[in-house]
């Protein structure tokens, strides 16, 4: 009979119950399994991404190191060039480790002072160009006056017309060339050099670029704005010249006699 | 106590000052961390220390500017001196003093700076220096009282814990 398939009806009709029940325990049982076991996928889970979140953080904070190691690498490479573009200079560099408390004085504090053989008058260089020179000097610091700072002077050159100027610094942080000729032919976008005149800064050292000409007929000067090569607010690491010393001059200048 | 203290938390304002604050400006002009913290240590309740905090805060910045020496702790003491003036009279609103005293304590150290520069010969155009040194560090300075003032509230507190009545 049950090779003939006549049972075969009252087997689907027994069997579809027991599989219906088995279906269910099943389902249950496997809702059960989750309930006791998730609470332990749970914290496993969680020390996982505990784990993860704290790799990422070290990772992070790698790729910030790793930028800022590139970011260093570019300015010694580019410092590197400098020195190699004016090799009669001997340089040591320095990195910025401050700025003058006083919004006045337009200073930067470097980590080298006189034990690293600076000394007061020094010029300081970017790769870019002059950035100013050493006010004081402490045992393992000194300060820098850049030539953004009001009473700074510097003797320039402007090229291609070979006129001397000179540059001072302002409060506003901008720089200014004054005593231009008047019969010199000065344009925007001439470059200013330092043209080495009174003994403070070695010649030839690029300053930055004419970006506009003041020019009164009346007027016994010319006046330009420069644009300075080196952008100030974000130096981190300077050059110092320690082959040049600056030339005091003060003692050439006559006193007057008192009658 | 609070005179020990002055020493260490001082030196970390001035590092951070030199290091950190003078980085951050607003034109030309910076914030005066070291003036924030000796004015709202002055109108600490409980505080007899102001004036060393004035004058270790004064040597301090002195130390590392290139302004001549002492210019800040004269301008220091000056700014602990009006606060300790003004709190004795007007006590219970310490944070309007704080607010006050930054304001002409950043004046007052600005006028000291300018009368010293314009002396050493400095070129010095009054409306520049107004526009972009001392307006916008009184902004700042003006901005970061009452966080300066809260934090150094609560140092106060551990300090000198009030005391109770029984």
């Amino acid at each position: 009979m049950a090779l003939g398939g006549y049972i075969e009806p009252l087997t689907r009709l027994a069997l579809a119950p027991i599989v219906a029940a088995q279906t269910w325990t099943s389902k249950q049982y496997q809702g059960f399994k989750e309930f006791v076991t998730a609470p332990r996928d749970v914290t496993v889970i969680r020390q996982q991404n505990a784990k993860l979140n704290a790799e990422n953080a070290r990772l992070q904070a790698q790729i910030v190191e790793i930028q800022q190691q590139l970011t260093e690498y570019e300015i010694l490479s580019a410092l590197l060039d400098f020195a190699r573009a004016h090799p009669t200079h001997q340089y040591l560099g320095a990195t910025v480790i401050g700025r003058d408390p006083s919004p006045f004085l337009h200073y930067v504090i470097i980590n080298r002072g006189s034990d690293d053989g600076l000394r007061k008058g020094m010029p300081v260089v970017t790769q870019k160009g002059l950035a100013g020179r050493i006010a004081q000097v402490t045992a393992r610091g000194a300060r820098v006056e850049l030539i953004t700072d009001p009473s700074i002077i510097v003797n320039v050159r402007i090229q291609p017309s070979r006129s001397e100027a000179i540059l001072t610094g302002s409060i506003t942080g901008d720089i200014v060339l004054e005593q231009i000729p008047q019969d010199a032919d000065v344009v925007p976008g001439n470059l200013i050099l330092t043209s080495g005149l009174g003994g403070n800064y070695p010649p030839n050292i690029i300053v930055g670029q004419v970006t506009s000409v003041k020019s009164q007929d009346f007027a016994l000067f010319q006046g330009a704005s420069v644009q300075p090569v080196t952008d100030f607010s974000k130096l981190e690491i300077v050059l110092v010249i320690t082959n040049f010393n600056p030339v005091e001059v003060a003692p050439l200048i006559p006193i007057p006699e008192t009658p | 106590m609070g005179i020990f203290l002055a020493i260490p938390i001082l030196s970390i304002a001035t590092i951070l000052q030199s290091a950190v604050i003078s980085r951050i400006t607003l034109l030309q002009g910076t914030a005066d961390i070291v003036l924030l913290i000796v004015i709202a240590w002055a109108l600490q309740k409980n505080v007899k220390t102001g004036w060393q905090w004035g004058l270790i805060g004064g040597l301090l910045v002195d130390f590392i500017s290139g302004l001549p020496f002492g210019i800040y702790t004269i301008g220091y003491l000056l700014v602990t001196g009006l606060t300790l003036a003004l709190q004795a009279r007007i006590w219970r609103l310490a944070v309007l003093v704080q607010l006050f005293a930054t304001f002409v304590g950043t004046i007052l150290i600005h006028a000291l700076s300018i009368l010293v520069l314009v002396i050493r010969g400095t070129s010095l155009p009054l409306q520049d220096v107004l526009q972009t040194i001392v307006l916008p560090s009184l902004i700042l300075n003006l901005f970061l009282a009452i966080p300066v003032y809260s934090i150094i509230r609560e140092l106060a507190g551990l300090v000198y814990p009030e005391e109770i009545e029984i």
